[in-house]
């Protein structure tokens, strides 16, 4: 039987299924730390156990690239082969002997022994959407079921910390793929609504009016306990509770001068600021170390445009300088500030582009094999996993899938992705169906 | 040797009393001892150390350690070797509180010394005290047994092989429901034509008629036995016998061999829907090894399953099983393929189908019944899956035996082959005290839903008042919130039937015809490419005329089965012919197909793409039957590049994912329809879906009117009807589905008939009975506000028009036309981007945006300042206390409490130079309350 595009047939198993009721009760809870009423209803999830993991990271930052980055320009240069292969650029030494990036990454080279580089992902998707979706869930794109985005399945399995949301996207969710899939949108990501390149860049909502002083505030918080009190006694519902809930996480950020500083860049040195680059990368990046250095788990940064079909020397030479400058600055900046160890940044493109240039002097879609960089977060500091070909068109050792991706990503952070999760129509899904812990990768 | 000395010593001193005795013993001794001591543990359903105490046929055949008797020689006898052994030997018997008295050690030995009488016939049963207990419990309540019924109804056995079980079923004057089975006095009224073998009855003779007889409390029940060619045999079929094993241990689920990859090298169908093809992986793949014909014993298929082998998935039956006794029988029989046209599976049927347990860890036994296409049947409740859809309420293990959790109520899917049936269990608190309330029945909703609520022993709240009244149906019926002279104008109204005609007036507002353009308007994904530019599919202009003709046709009242087949049957250029719009939301065809059956029946067709349904009843034939009505949608560009037309082919046909083979159009659960090449396809399915004839549509439409005014469907997610999601009411939803099919598709109708029942004016104040209950429309669910109406509340609220792109100043978010046309406040209250069919596009879940968002965004905070509605209070000259009131009413549409007015009195005390600002305040407090944002 010819497998058909759109399934793999990877179901789990469905014997120990719930009402998607009780899926929704349990949907709630976890996100901002929720105490329901119906707390009880947990017991309804009598999924099978799985082994705990102990954490080696605390959280992601996941730089995207959407498009599809080349390999060949950018993680995986080809010096050898001839030039209709291996592009415009001249490949430079890294810090790691024997081993060259690309011509614009000038900074990354030198932080190259940080970093571990899988030069062997693969998959079977070439497009856009399809393989975004590899690169966000691990799983193939169902047409029966939508997958929530590894922030989710992390705002579902650790919740908040320090009145923070667990899922920040930046600069807004412009991907679907970032969404929730079949979890509760109480697991979906707070978007910034803006960009933090921006001047005089503020998340939208975080502030108090202007006009509305600390006292002003205070009066208004006190009326509304007032005159929210009958309704709150009285009326007893899941919704009305997460409401509550989301409120007085909203009063915690609006109030908590340090949770609120997490999103404000101007506590930054200028120094700092310039040294990360004054501009989309520069800025994202150094707003997402804010953020996790406040306490958010998942920050989801998108930077660029990839796909570039034709002059990739072009575009390259627009951003690949940006992304050089602000990621190799984020990095030392996180060593620096010892956050590196407990902090996983991981780098990745929807799939990779074809090993010959085209006739547009640009280079197509090609998910055959492309690459991925990691640092920190209980990775090996200046590891190469896997190999492409001579003209880095297929992999050559060790390939990795998605899934195996997703699966070592949840383990640094301590989830088994072998646990599953109750979706709509009561089918317990896999956090990550099949796909390996890769341990080679990890220090 | 002094472990042999031992018994020897306890064997003298137990012979020391029996010398005292010397009457032969009695077998009742005897039984007395073997049931209360030794029965807990050797009885069919465990047989300890494979040793079967119950008959004597059982009892001399032995066990594991041979046999229990030999000869008289009484201390030769294992029976009393283990009775005197020490106390802390591990072989010592009973080995829970042995060893037994010397008294009892004493009847024993010499009942076997006697030569081990026992009477011809005699069974024996275990007495555990539990048992005993809940003998005496039952004989209480049995003074009131209402009913005694045996399942199945009607009994033929076939073939030697042929078995049922059998359930003796009581029902109670409280209508709870208890398995008698093993209380009754059951028996075959002829034992030489039938017979039982535990709870399961055989054949003896080769024909004949009798009857299965249970008597229990005074009352008899009986049911008739007809035995045919019962000393017949029959072959192990592969079909019939060896792929339900495969479904019942899981090897080919999507975890294991059944995913399309297969596991470990082996393969098997997902849910075994390819035989042919699962023969042959078997059979020709690695042959000797997988299958082994001269030692069926040593066939990886058999050692892999009974875990005699490493296997990825462990163990998943012993070797004396019947799954694997079927599977080698099989095997040494040749792992012959079945003849074409052996029997296939009609149908099954669980028994009982309805039941009602008491108090926690009550049981059931339920039963499966497959009827064959040979006009046979069998008993396969050893071969199906079962599955619980709530299981706090009622679990049910992998034999079918359902136990009772917490209050509610559960549906029972049974799997097999392809069919899943579902029994429903009902489980009420013990001892409760229960008395039928008289509650309000206005119309047949009430009916249904107040003897649902009955069974259920649940009490609803009591109606809501006036006030939550006309708020909630302002909101529900034309989606605004009531104006405070329109509702000081309700609560004057001394009208008894005031309600009521409220109701009919609001059916009249354009409002209400708006609110509903917009609902079908997310189903029917009305939306433009907008913000991916003007230039690429689909057009802005395109969604514009869509919409402007849904509206049209809602406005004019037309009936909404007719604007159905218009639409499904539509043909013609996007631009001249706006219904055929439909076709360009989505070109792929299968997707097409699933998004009809979704939107249009509720249900969910998308796993059939690839493989029977495990849940439901769709098999991959219903989908692609489906899908070929949609096989010749003909498409042509125009000169307009927004204008495509969409047209009848007359050509193109539907295949069959796994046979490659064209499949002829069917309706989705109904009959292949007579059709000529060149017939416009689209149009008979449409004539088809609204219609009576398709019994699911006017269900469908039903429930998604109830949900809308509920907050919860009879079936619920609305558009996930399926066989293991059954509706929490189905009386009630047959008969909204009666009633709109004889309202002839009027939704007004129906709107009425909802909005005039005592199940929806209730309170959402809960009582103890109620508080848990969401499914059963005890009380009015507490809901938050749809995106769109909360901001047409605000606008309206605070005096600030709206303005979307498209339409004028002032226009309600309700009305836009167009799904990709939205706001921040829009898009973070979760208004549907009418991307997806899925009812979850709407969302109504909260999140910290939206909190921030009405804290501190420009929704409230901007809208209170630039609508000046306090200033203008003020300078109207009106007191404190009347803004407060009429703030109250505009708000939440009721008066303050005193506590509330205290507050806010006190506020403007505190700082009384600001005083606008002050009451401007309290605004903002009243605009983020969750009493605002929530219909109540």
């Amino acid at each position: 039987m010819k497998l058909h595009r759109n399934c793999e047939g990877n179901h789990p198993d469905v014997l120990s299924a719930l009402s998607r009721r009780d899926f929704m009760h349990i949907g709630m809870i976890g996100t901002l730390g929720l105490s329901l009423p119906n707390m009880l209803r947990l017991k309804a999830l009598e999924m099978p156990k799985v082994e705990s993991f102990n954490a080696m990271a605390d959280s992601v930052i996941h730089i995207y690239l959407p498009g599809g980055m080349a390999q060949h320009e950018s993680w995986d240069p080809k010096p050898f082969a001839s030039p209709d292969y291996r592009g415009p650029y001249t490949p430079i030494k890294t810090s790691i002997p024997g081993e060259y990036v690309g011509e614009k990454f000038v900074n990354i080279a030198k932080i190259m022994n940080k970093l571990t580089v899988v030069r062997s992902m693969t998959h079977g998707e070439a497009a856009h959407e399809r393989g975004t979706h590899n690169m966000f869930t691990g799983y193939r794109p169902s047409p029966a079921i939508k997958f929530p985005s590894y922030g989710s399945v992390i705002s579902h399995e650790q919740g908040s910390r320090n009145n923070l949301p667990p899922y920040v996207v930046v600069p807004s969710q412009s991907i679907p793929e970032q969404g929730t899939g079949y979890m509760s949108s109480a697991f979906g990501p707070f978007a910034l609504g803006s960009d933090p390149a921006d001047k005089g860049f503020a998340v939208r909502d975080l502030l108090a009016p202007k006009d509305v002083t600390t006292q002003r505030f205070e009066r208004r918080r006190s009326m509304l306990a007032a005159v929210d009190e009958h309704f709150r006694a009285t009326e007893k519902s899941d919704a009305i509770g997460a409401m509550d809930s989301f409120q007085q996480a909203a009063y915690g950020l609006v109030s908590s001068a340090k949770a609120r500083e997490a999103f404000d860049l101007s506590k930054e040195s200028d120094k700092l600021r310039d040294e990360y680059g004054r501009n989309t990368a520069g800025q994202r990046f150094l707003l997402a170390r804010r953020l996790v250095e406040a306490g958010v788990r998942m920050v989801s940064v998108t930077f660029g445009g990839w796909d570039h079909h034709s002059n990739i020397k072009g575009a390259f030479d627009g951003q690949a300088p940006q992304f050089d400058q602000a990621f190799a600055r984020l990095i030392t900046d996180l060593q620096d500030r010892g956050m590196l160890k407990r902090t996983l940044v991981l780098v990745s493109s929807e799939f990779g582009r074809t090993p010959k240039i085209n006739g547009t002097n640009g280079r197509d879609h090609w998910p055959r094999v492309f690459s991925v960089a990691m640092a920190g977060g209980g990775v090996k500091e200046g590891y190469i996993h896997g190999a492409s070909d001579a003209l880095g068109g297929e992999p050559d050792r060790d390939a990795v899938g998605p899934e195996d991706l997703a699966k070592t990503m949840y383990r640094v952070l301590g989830i088994n992705a072998e646990k599953r999760i109750m979706s709509e129509g009561g089918r317990p899904i896999d956090i990550v169906n099949g796909g390996r812990v890769m341990t080679d990768w990890l220090a | 040797m002094s472990f042999r000395r031992l018994p020897l010593l306890a064997f003298l001193a137990a012979g020391l009393t029996s010398a005292v005795s010397a009457a032969p013993v009695a077998f009742d001794e005897v039984r007395a001892i073997f049931e209360g001591k030794c029965l807990e543990c050797h009885n069919p359903d465990k047989t300890k150390g494979k040793l079967l105490m119950t008959t004597r046929e059982a009892f001399l055949k032995g066990g594991e350690s041979g046999h229990a008797l030999i000869g008289v020689a009484a201390e030769q006898s294992e029976l009393v070797k283990r009775l005197v052994l020490p106390k802390d030997h591990d072989d010592i018997m009973p080995p829970k509180g042995g060893p037994l008295p010397a008294a009892e050690i004493d009847v024993i030995r010499r009942w076997v010394a006697e030569g081990a009488a026992w009477p011809a016939g005699v069974v024996l049963a275990a007495k555990d005290k539990a048992k005993e207990e809940a003998k005496a419990e039952l004989a209480r309540k049995l003074t009131t047994l209402e009913k005694l019924e045996i399942f199945p109804e009607s009994v033929t056995l076939e073939t030697k092989r042929d078995f049922h079980r059998i359930v003796v079923f009581a029902t109670f004057k409280d209508a709870t429901t208890r398995d008698v089975t093993a209380y009754a006095d059951l028996k075959v009224a002829d034992d030489k034509v039938a017979a039982f073998d535990g709870y399961s009855v055989h054949a003896v003779a080769d024909a004949g008629k009798t009857e299965v007889v249970a008597s229990l409390g005074g009352r008899t029940a009986r049911i008739p036995v007809a035995v045919k060619e019962g000393h017949k045999d029959r072959a192990v079929s592969f079909r019939q016998d060896v792929m339900p094993v495969f479904l019942r241990a899981n090897c080919n689920s999507g975890g294991c061999h059944g995913a399309a990859r297969g596991k470990d090298g082996f393969r098997l169908s997902l849910f075994g829907m390819d035989p042919d093809g699962d023969y042959v992986r078997l059979t020709r793949e690695l042959i000797g090894r997988r299958i082994n014909l001269a030692i069926p014993e040593e066939s990886t298929l058999v050692e892999k399953a009974i875990g005699a082998v490493p296997h990825s998935g462990n163990k998943l039956y012993d070797a004396d099983s019947q799954y694997n006794k079927t599977i080698l029988e099989w095997i040494a029989n040749g792992a012959k393929d079945d003849a074409p046209g052996v029997a296939k599976v009609t149908g099954i049927e669980v028994f009982p189908k309805q039941i009602v347990l008491e108090g926690k860890d009550a049981t059931q036994q339920i039963t499966v019944r497959a009827t064959y296409s040979d006009g046979t049947d069998r008993d396969v409740t050893k071969l199906a899956l079962f599955m619980s859809n709530n299981d706090p309420v009622a679990k049910v293990d992998k034999d079918g035996v359902v136990r009772s959790g917490d209050r509610g109520a559960a549906f029972m899917l049974a799997r097999f082959d392809v069919f899943s049936v579902t029994a429903q269990a009902i489980v009420i608190p013990k001892g409760l005290v229960y008395e039928r309330p008289k509650v309000a029945e206005v119309n047949y909703i009430d009916k249904a839903v107040n003897e649902r609520l009955h069974r259920l022993r649940i009490v609803p709240s009591e109606t809501c008042t006036d006030e939550e009244f006309v708020r909630r149906v302002y909101i529900d019926v034309i989606g605004l919130y009531p104006k405070p002279a329109e509702l000081s104008a309700f609560l004057e109204d001394k009208r008894p039937d005031k309600r009521k005609q409220l109701v009919e007036t609001l059916l009249q507002r354009k409002e209400f015809t708006e609110l509903w353009v917009m609902k079908w308007a997310e189903l029917l994904q009305i939306r433009s490419g907008i913000n991916a530019g003007n230039n690429a599919p689909p057009f802005y202009k395109n969604a514009l005329l869509y919409y402007n003709w849904l509206a049209d046709e809602i406005g004019k009242n037309r009936p909404i089965n007719q604007i159905v087949v218009d639409l499904l049957s539509a043909n013609g250029g996007t631009v001249s012919v706006p219904a055929v719009n439909y076709y360009q939301s989505e070109l792929d065809r299968l997707k097409l197909s699933e998004n009809v059956a979704q939107v249009f029946m509720g249900m969910r067709i998308q796993c059939a793409q690839c493989h029977n349904h495990p849940f439901d009843r769709w098999t991959m034939n219903d989908y692609y039957g489906f899908n070929a009505f949609f096989a010749q949608i003909g498409r042509k560009n125009t000169d307009d590049p927004q204008e495509v037309i969409v047209f009848n082919s007359k050509g193109g046909e539907s295949q069959h994912f796994l046979t490659k083979k064209n499949v002829k159009p069917k309706f989705l659960g109904g009959e292949e329809p007579d059709l000529k090449p060149g017939d416009d396809r689209r149009r008979v399915m449409a004539e088809w879906m609204a219609s009576p004839r398709n019994p699911y549509f006017a269900r469908n439409i039903a429930n998604l009117v109830w949900a809308h005014f509920l907050g919860v469907g009879v079936v619920d997610p609305v558009d996930d009807v399926r066989v293991s999601n059954p509706p929490s009411n189905p009386e009630l939803l047959d008969e909204l589905a009666a009633k709109l099919t004889e309202y002839n598709y009027d939704v007004r109708r129906l709107v009425r008939d909802i909005t005039a029942s005592a199940a929806y004016q209730r309170s959402s104040k809960t009582n103890a009975s109620n508080a848990d209950d969401k499914l059963n429309f005890a009380r009015a669910q507490v809901r938050r506000v749809r995106a769109e109406v909360l901001l047409d509340a605000i606008s309206q609220i605070t005096e600030t028009p709206n303005k979307f792109q498209g339409l004028p100043l002032g226009a309600r978010a309700v009305q836009i036309a167009d799904g990709a046309v939205s706001n921040y406040f829009l898009t973070t209250f979760g208004r549907s981007k009418r991307e997806s069919v899925a009812s979850t596009e709407v969302k109504t879940d909260p999140n910290l945006s939206q909190a921030l968002h009405l804290m501190n965004g420009d929704a409230v905070n901007d809208r209170i300042r630039r609508g000046q509605v306090v200033e203008k209070m003020i300078a109207a000259g009106k007191k404190d206390d009347e803004i407060v009131t009429e703030l109250f009413l505009r708000v939440f549409g009721r008066q303050p409490r005193d506590a509330e007015r205290k507050s806010v009195a006190a506020a403007v005390a505190a700082d009384p130079a600001s005083r606008q600002i002050v009451l401007e305040d309290a605004f903002w407090a009243l605009m983020n309350s969750k009493e605002f944002y929530f219909n109540h």
